[in-house]
């Protein structure tokens, strides 16, 4: 049996392989089924995310799904996960409200099913309950936009939607792009609509995760880039400028509120999870940013944010993939999400701590990895300020570079600490101490990813011209592959530029210069191994090192007024008589997520006291229930009667 | 400028006379603050000696660290000698001038900081996880400070190209704006806290008075503590350089002839020398802080930045 899924998925990831070949055609191919199929450029830059993403997580998922066929066989997982993998690539080639909405729908339930894949878990249950709820809580806001466009073009396809854009009054589109921005929003994760993100991704197996974190979340911005692009119309008037500042600033505020969860968690799919919110916040800001260049007729300075934009989409999908997969892979070997609980993996697991070496430090957006590529991007197109003329915008995106430059300072200390305390130093747990190495067809999967993540770092052009191409972006033209990135100012003289394959090039001959002239002054040494300094007093062990807690506590200490941390201090003494004498002490900290506390509780329970009020209606007594029926017709008969 | 052979080689000089004479920036350093102090001091060339006899030491590697720790030491040095190949030190050229820009410089900084943290976490010591701990906050909070100063700078003088920021700054005549005032006084904290110095952390001390840096590379010894130490010393030069050379431009070699690039150099020397007497004087004065004072001051490099922003714009 397992050999069958395993054939399965096998051909999903050559049929994936396939995808990156059509993507490069970049035509339109109108073809037309019941449900239409449309793929422009748009469609081919989100369907080679796709491809590429899943034909690495197949490769992966060949290991890792063993992780389960011990407990219930693999044939639902990979049922699932492939029937996954083909709705997130029909929503993004849907081209009518019907055909979209249907596989929108089919990728929540899939996704919602692999979420609750481990239902033994009444954990999983429950955030499977919340991802639902959310979910269809955003299709709400999805299916009223589109209803909305349906009574101004009197169509459901998607083709009139985009010619009727231009004609369409202004206040339309604005009631139109809020009820997107909200509905497609819930689906990308931004706050305050985040809360299913961080309870949905550790949740599900980790191969799944990595495609939601990676692709599915992406095909939100697909449909924000459709509605502000194409149906919205976006042309050079100051009407859409808010349109910009409203991505801009939530943008800002979820990657702030995103890396603060971040930098604190201790699980490590959490972490992941949290941190995926703060990514889609980078990429709103580079998204919102392009709106406000565009709405300011600069066209230029438009097609720079949204290939940071576009690109920041692309490398996070590959290093958050890779991330998740790695994080899949430990949970495969020790058994546990939980960072306290690991350390010293390094030794253990040397190739998967390579990998997630790489992860990390092109999330954290350090060159020479594709990271600081879009976050060099997004920076420059935030230094683009002073060309718009309006002071009061240009203070605003100045506070959105403070924001802009925390989450990427945060960002890093979160990712050294995922790593520090999971890979270095003492293992932990006994789990740690009997960790493997991971089968090779899961190495092999996150090699794929990481291969790709150094090379869109060092030949950024890869990618940019993969997204000018996409986008038919006809101002930019192609580059040279090994080119210099490089922005003039308005006296012509050289802004910024950037060649990162050179970056590479000069830090390896640095580091091979001073190898030569350190062996040369120094001589040859010897090298000895000894125990770590222990101060003298013999015996350091796990339990004294740093753990994951204590070493981002400085950072709560700092960011206070956001955690609000509730410290419960527990003492046991000896004798009551002597309070300094104590047999224990224990320290409860728990940092209080101020969105569910403050936002979706009173909800809830507002909804929970109203639906207690209509229980009242209902007595459950048939001569009840008719009095409704007799009530409702006089009622209707009146209403009939009133309309002329 | 003209680029012709000389050019590329005194652009290529320059960067290396900066790794070589950035012990002896830290020796004055020292010598000043021992003057001041009322101690003779070592000499000024103390720094040279150590990390010579270090690099003859062996290496004590604690059993517990994997490749990471031996690696780490050579990226925080590639990467931080890199960067010191990207600047203009007393000529307005670098070879790599289109490589990268003062973007790249931060980014190349997190990079070295980055394995710097995970060197200090490797060896399992409280100690060492202690200083990582504490580093990680701080340059999460340093990072945004030195972005925006990075962005008002480029509002000022229209670039982050080192090489156009530099040239349009020497050539303005008037320099002293409010704006161009609350970035350097961004600039300064900056300088002083990524230096580690006083009132943010001691670097005369080691063990029990030091809170960040000494405490993660506690653990390193031979050639790599050598690294590490003239790592450090470098990351401080090209620090000032920079401040000295956007915030005091004069005198810096627009043209290459005998008497501009040598007025060039004794220039620069005499300002590095000031601002490292300056440094170093302002650090008896002041004391150690309390780990969490600290984000107050870099919260006012930010405040500042923010400030020179905001003037810029009205």
């Amino acid at each position: 049996m397992i050999a069958s899924i395993l054939a399965i998925i096998l051909s999903i990831s050559v049929i994936s392989n396939g995808e990156p070949l059509r993507a490069s055609l970049l035509g339109n191919i109108p073809t037309l089924f019941d449900l239409p199929i449309y793929v422009d450029g748009v469609s081919a830059f989100f369907i080679f995310i796709l491809g590429l993403i899943s034909f690495a997580v197949s490769l992966y998922s060949i290991g890792y799904s063993k992780h389960y066929a011990v407990k219930n066989g693999t044939s639902v997982l990979g049922f699932l996960f492939n029937f996954f993998i083909l709705s997130i690539l029909l929503v993004v080639t849907s081209n009518s409200v019907f055909s979209f909405l249907l596989f929108w729908e089919t990728m929540a339930l899939t996704s919602f099913l692999l979420v609750i894949y481990e239902h033994e878990h009444e954990s999983n249950l429950k955030s499977g309950m919340t991802y639902i709820v959310m979910t269809h809580f955003g299709t709400a806001f999805i299916l009223a936009s589109f209803l909305i466009l349906y009574i101004q073009t009197g169509s459901f396809s998607f083709d009139v939607f985009r010619q009727a854009a231009s004609s369409t009054p202004m206040l339309i589109k604005d009631i139109v792009f809020i009820l997107a921005f909200i509905g497609f929003g819930t689906k990308a994760g931004i706050v305050p609509f985040h809360i299913w993100l961080p309870q949905a991704h550790p949740s599900a197996p980790s191969n799944a995760s990595a495609l939601m974190s990676a692709v599915m979340i992406k095909t939100a911005i697909y449909g924000l880039v459709r509605f502000i692009f194409d149906y919205g119309g976006l042309g050079p008037s100051m009407d859409f400028a808010w349109w910009g500042l409203l991505l801009l600033s939530v943008g800002a505020v979820s990657s702030v509120v995103g890396v603060l969860y971040a930098v604190v968690e201790k699980d490590i799919k959490r972490a992941l999870a949290f941190s995926s919110i703060e990514n889609i916040g980078i990429i709103l800001i580079g998204l919102g940013l392009s709106v406000i260049f565009a709405a300011f007729n600069l066209p230029s300075l438009s097609i720079l944010a949204l290939v940071a934009s576009m690109y920041h989409t692309l490398n996070h999908a590959v290093f958050k993939s890779l991330l998740f997969m790695c994080a899949g892979s430990i949970d495969y070997t020790i058994h546990t999400k939980n960072m306290e609980s690991m350390g010293g993996l390094i030794r253990k697991m040397p190739w998967t701590a390579l990998l997630f070496l790489i992860g990390a430090l092109s999330i954290s957006g350090l060159p020479p990895l594709n990271g600081f590529i879009s976050e060099w991007l997004t920076m420059q197109a935030l230094l683009s300020t002073p060309y718009i003329m309006n002071t009061n915008l240009q203070i605003l995106i100045a506070f959105t570079s403070l924001a802009f430059a925390l989450t990427a300072g945060v960002g890093a200390a979160t990712f050294v600490k995922i790593f520090g305390v999971s890979f270095l130093s003492k293992s932990r747990s006994e789990l740690a101490l009997n960790a493997v190495e991971v089968p090779r067809t899961m190495l092999a999967g996150k090699g794929v990813i990481a291969f790709t993540a150094v090379i869109l770092g060092i030949l950024p052009f890869i990618g940019i011209n993969l997204i000018t191409s996409a986008f038919n972006l006809k101002s930019f033209s192609p580059n040279n592959y090994f080119g210099y990135i490089s922005l003039s100012n308005t006296s012509g003289g050289n802004f910024a530029s950037l060649n990162p394959l050179i970056v590479l090039l000069l830090l390896v001959s640095v580091a091979a210069c001073f190898y030569v002239f350190v062996r040369i002054v120094g001589k040859a040494t010897s090298e000895r191994a000894f125990t770590t300094w222990d101060c003298g007093f013999g015996g350091l062990n796990a339990r004294m090192e740093y753990s994951a807690t204590s070493l981002s506590q400085p950072l709560r200490k700092v960011f206070k007024f956001f955690y609000k941390p509730r410290n419960k201090i527990t003492r046991e003494v000896y004798a009551e008589s002597n309070p300094y004498l104590r047999r224990k002490v224990k320290i409860d900290s728990t940092t209080r997520n101020l969105f569910e506390e403050l936002l979706y509780e009173p909800v809830i329970s507002a909804c929970i006291f109203l639906f207690d009020k209509i229980r009242m209606i209902q007595t459950g007594k048939v001569n009840a229930y008719l009095l409704y029926i007799m009530i409702t017709l006089v009622l209707l008969l009146i209403f009939v009667r009133l309309t002329p | 400028m003209n680029v012709d052979i000389i050019t590329v080689i005194l652009g290529f000089a320059q960067s290396l006379i900066l790794i070589a004479l950035s012990p002896l920036i830290t020796g004055i350093m020292r010598k000043v603050k021992a003057r001041t102090q009322k101690r003779i001091g070592a000499s000024v060339f103390q720094p040279y000696y150590d990390i010579v006899k270090l690099m003859r030491k062996d290496d004590v590697v604690s059993d517990q660290a994997s490749w990471l720790f031996r690696f780490a030491p050579w990226v925080n040095f590639a990467a931080i000698a890199t960067s010191a190949l990207l600047i203009p030190v007393f000529i307005i050229y670098s070879p790599f001038e289109l490589v990268g820009d003062l973007l790249l410089i931060i980014g190349l900084f997190g990079l070295a900081r980055f394995f710097t943290i995970l060197g200090g976490l490797d060896t399992a010591s409280a100690f060492g996880g202690l200083g990582s701990s504490r580093e990680m906050m701080l340059s999460a909070l340093i990072e945004p400070a030195l972005f925006l100063t990075i962005f008002t700078l480029s509002l000022n003088f229209g670039a982050t190209n080192i090489t156009t920021l530099i040239n349009s700054a020497s050539n303005l005549h008037v320099l002293i704006t409010p704006s161009v005032l609350f970035a350097l006084i961004s600039m300064f904290v900056i300088v002083i806290a990524e230096a580690g110095r006083l009132p943010f952390d001691n670097p005369a001390t080691h063990l029990e008075l030091t809170m960040v840096h000494e405490a993660m590379i506690l653990e390193y010894s031979g050639k790599r503590l050598a690294l590490i130490e003239w790592s450090q010393s470098i990351k401080n030069l090209i620090l000032l350089t920079l401040m000295i050379n956007i915030f005091a431009p004069w005198g810096i070699a627009k043209s290459v002839s005998i008497e501009t690039v040598g007025i060039g150099f004794a220039v620069f020397l005499v300002k590095a020398s000031v601002t490292a007497m300056l440094i170093a004087f302002i650090e008896t004065r002041v004391a150690k802080w309390r780990l969490f004072r600290i984000p107050d001051l870099i919260t006012i490099a930010i405040a500042s930045s923010m400030i020179g922003i905001v003037f810029f714009y009205i």
